[in-house]
């Protein structure tokens, strides 16, 4: 597409925030790996002025925005404190509704997200296709039951944020993540399908309106007030931010119950079992939506380190290309960038990895690494001791 | 985009070899436009190379076809040294990024231009050693633009600037031949064209390949953050520091402005109340850093110091530095641009020139920022301001105008570490008789006789014809 019109609904007080001083490039995963000025903050934001000022974009712009993973390591770093996820979401809204960014085959790929029906049946296909040995390893999928069982409700103290993906794929992390919860005494509640997705991967598109309407979904899930927590970095971040996306006092008080799993155990150590035994050095990898966007990613340490040597990873939280959907649609970009993350880890002698993020534990360990949820881990420990 | 045909012959000719490495695309040429400076360019071409071969083809390429050419590093600069103007070819070295081979024996490392300064140094830390220029711009900064600005840093108060770390450098002259100045003896014979290349803001070619020297990781660091309820107390302890022969690694100032904006962004427990604070590092053998540190209380006390916080652990620390190396950037969170002045005075004059650009900056109905290098008594006066305000343009410049003939008054320099570039180059005329422009002039032209390299910068154009002084910057460059 060549010179499209658009309106970039980005306020011009966002924009000028950015003085150029570049001091985010290397925090930014996507110039790391291209050294493109196109692929960094401080260049998609020249960008994004340029197209709110002359009211054009064509095809050069818009792969510049697509190739961004969003990961926010940007605004971490930026002592501006410019605002960049929400500038980039904006522009990825602008471009879904008034061009042709987002074809209908990814739109419909969204929309089975949220269409527990089609995900299942999906699911369970590939499932069969394990049997068959049908799915390649590289992919790194976990193995998919055919038939999942049930997660069964032990008391209503807390809810635990169950998803779209990550139930398909991942029950058994839930069913670990509820173990270590009830360890502690409480009582676990989980939401009924309403809440089936969060919509994060629609924002991260550009699909708002669609996000929108899931978000409003997703909050009748939830009756009462007890905290609603996630063991998913991703989702816990687009959970928090339903007061913005929304922007109404409801979904305000819904964002403010939401805690990190880590976010609501770090609070009570004390209700953990008791170590016992040896502590296995784990090394920790920060996922981007709990490090930069929630800034929470201190609690896994607190948590998983009452277990294990938990070993940080000495990149400043760089992304590590998985993005959602990102791998996906950009494989090169994102594998170029696990490698880095590889190198970081392999740096590093220990025994496995710790990824409280269900996408980037995926996009690992397709790069062949042993990659756990921090809580899976803490689990196994646990039923150790016992 | 390109247009005229010369032009598009030029672009298919680098395409042969660059590939898609060549750019001429609208949005992105538009990328390549800016610096960290507050002015803007235009360039023609964009290259991308990753070779010293490719670049030497750019090079003759641009010569065929009659085209300034420019290198850039990271973009970071301060003074529009990268900025183009001319219409020229962008050489960006980013993708020249690879480390090519560390000696330590003989305490060399090879390095391509667009390494990142940090990334040196963290590949480095494991051996013991690091490049010891640190400008606070350094996570991003390449070796390349250290080389071209002869840029230092809070540490080079002890360790010294650019062109002391540099051994040797591999360089494509602006007539395509490749040439190796300097070598890795201490002493070598000759003319120091090494040192002549070090500082010259690209205008004498590109630096393809850099030797720097590795300077070896201090047994001890302590760093301490003394906070005055005047700033000048502050500065008067910053000449008594050095005036007791201590020289520290480090001795850097922030006023009360820029202690405010630092802590928003770190939250290191910085004293946002304090009228001004100092950031003193001490670096050596265990005895001598503690004999330091009692020196530096001694000192504050006689200057009505509030506090003196000893960091605890290398966290602290670097939070403390992240905190100092952050605040040109966290200046957005005032106004949206800056505009920086970097003079150096003497350091028995830091007070009376500090509160002459307050004076200036009220004067002028405008926000000064001051957070600087003391020890070398190297200020940056940060001119804040919003260039959608009409008429701030000209109330900034001659605001920056006023504060250079202060610090020049004194008995200071135009620019300590941040280059001449092209907003600081119509001041070269305040400092230099027109001789010693032509002089300079002489020199360049020695590299690049027919001006290639990095046209219209460092030296007011035409400086050896008489009278140059109060030629501008071109209109529209500043933004
Ligand atoms: C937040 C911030 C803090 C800063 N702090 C400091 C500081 O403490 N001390 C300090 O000295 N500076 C500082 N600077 C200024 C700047 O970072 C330095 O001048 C730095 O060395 C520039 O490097 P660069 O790679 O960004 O070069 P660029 O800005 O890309 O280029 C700078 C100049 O070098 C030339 N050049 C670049 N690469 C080559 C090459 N390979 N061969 C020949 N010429 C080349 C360019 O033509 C240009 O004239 C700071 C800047 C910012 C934004
Ligand atoms: S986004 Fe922030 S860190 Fe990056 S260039 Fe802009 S102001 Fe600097
Ligand atoms: S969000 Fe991540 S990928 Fe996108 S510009 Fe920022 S740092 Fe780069």
């Amino acid at each position: 597409m060549k010179n499209v019109p658009i309106d970039l609904p980005i306020p011009t007080e966002d924009l000028v925030s950015c003085v150029s001083c570049g001091l985010c490039l290397p925090h930014c995963p996507t110039y790391r790996v291209t050294q493109e000025e196109s692929a960094s903050p401080r260049g998609r934001i020249a960008l994004m002025k340029q197209a709110h000022h002359d009211g054009v974009v064509d095809d050069e712009f818009v792969e510049f925005m697509d190739t961004c993973i969003q990961c926010r390591g940007c605004e971490t770093a930026c002592p501006a404190g410019v605002q960049f996820g929400s500038m980039m979401e904006t522009t990825r809204e602008a471009l879904a509704t008034q061009t042709r960014y987002q074809p209908w085959w990814a739109r419909l790929g969204y929309r089975t997200l949220g269409w527990q029906k089609a995900l299942r049946a999906g699911s369970a296909l590939i499932a069969l296709l394990q049997r068959f040995r049908l799915v390649p390893q590289k992919l790194g999928l976990p193995s998919i039951p055919i038939i999942q069982r049930p997660l069964v409700s032990s008391g209503n103290d807390v809810w635990l944020f169950t998803g779209c993906i990550m139930d398909a794929w991942m029950r058994d992390t839930h069913r670990a993540v509820q173990r270590v919860l009830e360890s502690t005494g409480a009582g676990i509640a989980f939401p009924d399908k309403r809440a089936n997705c969060c919509g994060a991967l629609h924002v991260h598109a550009g699909l708002a309106p669609e996000a929108r309407r899931l978000a409003l979904r997703t909050m009748q899930a939830f009756p009462g007030d007890a905290p609603i927590l996630v063991d998913s970095a991703g989702c816990g971040a687009q959970l928090k931010d339903y007061g913005h996306l929304l922007d109404s006092d409801a979904a305000r008080e819904f964002s403010e119950r939401v805690l990190d799993v880590h976010e609501w155990l770090a609070q009570r150590l004390d209700d953990l079992p008791e170590k016992t035994g040896l502590s296995p050095r784990i090394v920790v990898q920060d996922p981007c939506h709990l490090r930069h966007v929630q800034r929470a990613h201190e609690s896994v340490y607190q948590v998983l380190g009452r277990y294990v040597e938990a070993v940080s990873l000495d990149d400043d939280g760089l992304c590590c290309g998985a993005g959602g959907a990102y791998s996906t649609f950009h494989p090169q970009i994102a594998s170029d960038v696990r490698d880095r993350k590889i190198r970081a880890i392999e740096e590093i002698q220990a025994e496995e990895v710790a990824s409280a993020n269900p996408g980037c534990l995926l996009h690992l360990r397709s790069g062949g690494l042993e990659v756990r949820h921090p809580l899976e881990i803490v689990d196994g420990l646990i039923k150790k001791d016992e | 985009m390109v247009h005229k045909s010369a032009d598009k012959k030029l672009l298919s000719e680098l395409r042969s070899f660059l590939g898609d490495r060549a750019r001429d695309g609208d949005f992105e040429l538009g990328l390549y436009a800016k610096d960290g400076s507050v002015l803007k360019g235009d360039p023609m071409i964009v290259c991308l190379p990753t070779s010293t071969e490719e670049v030497q083809q750019i090079i003759l390429a641009c010569r065929r076809y009659d085209r300034p050419f420019l290198a850039r590093g990271s973009g970071t600069g301060l003074a529009g040294g990268a900025v183009p103007v001319g219409d020229p070819v962008v050489i960006a070295t980013a993708k020249m990024n690879k480390i090519l081979d560390i000696d330590i024996d003989n305490r060399i490392a090879w390095v391509e231009p667009g390494v990142l300064n940090l990334d040196l140094s963290r590949e480095l830390s494991p051996l013991g050693f690091h490049f010891a220029p640190d400008p606070s711009s350094q996570q991003v900064c390449s070796i390349g633009g250290n080389v071209a600005n002869n840029s230092g840093g809070p540490h080079c108060l002890a360790y010294g600037v650019t062109s002391a770390h540099v051994a040797a450098i591999e360089v494509v002259l602006p007539d395509g031949r490749v040439a190796l100045l300097g070598d890795l003896t201490a002493e070598s014979p000759g003319y120091d064209l090494r040192g002549l290349f070090i500082g010259s803001e690209g205008t004498m070619g590109v630096a393809t390949k850099v030797a720097v020297r590795l300077t070896p990781n201090p047994p001890e660091v302590r760093t301490l953050l003394l906070d005055f309820a005047d700033v000048r107390d502050g500065a008067a302890a910053v000449s008594s520091i050095i005036a007791n022969g201590l020289i520290p690694a480090a001795l850097e100032m922030m006023d009360q402005r820029a202690i405010e904006i630092v802590e928003a962004f770190v939250n290191a427990g910085y004293p946002t109340e304090a009228d001004a604070v100092l950031l003193v590092e001490l670096d050596g053998l265990p005895g001598g850093v503690e004999h330091g540190v009692e020196v530096v209380r001694a000192v504050a006390n006689r200057h009505q110091v509030g506090s003196v916080r000893v960091a605890a652990d290398d966290a602290e620390r670097a939070l403390l530095w992240k905190g100092r190396k952050n605040a040109f950037g966290a200046v957005a969170r005032i106004k949206p641009d800056y505009y920086l002045h970097d003079t150096v005075v003497p350091r028995g004059k830091l007070v009376e020139v500090l509160e002459k650009v307050y004076q200036i900056a009220d004067a002028y109905d405008l926000i000064a920022v001051n957070v600087f290098h003391a020890g070398d008594g190297n200020l940056h006066p940060i001119l804040a301001y919003d260039s959608e305000e009409k008429g701030v343009l000209e109330r900034v410049q001659a605001a920056g105008r006023a504060i250079v003939t202060a610090s020049i008054e004194a008995g200071g320099v135009l620019s300590g570490e941040h280059g001449i570039g092209l907003e600081k180059r119509d001041y070269m005329g305040m400092l230099f008789s027109a001789h010693d422009m032509a002089t300079q002039d002489l020199v360049r032209e020695a590299f690049d006789p027919d001006g290639f390299a990095n046209p219209l910068k460092v030296l007011p154009s035409g400086s050896r014809c008489s009278d140059s002084f109060g030629q501008h910057v071109p209109d529209g460059a500043w933004v």
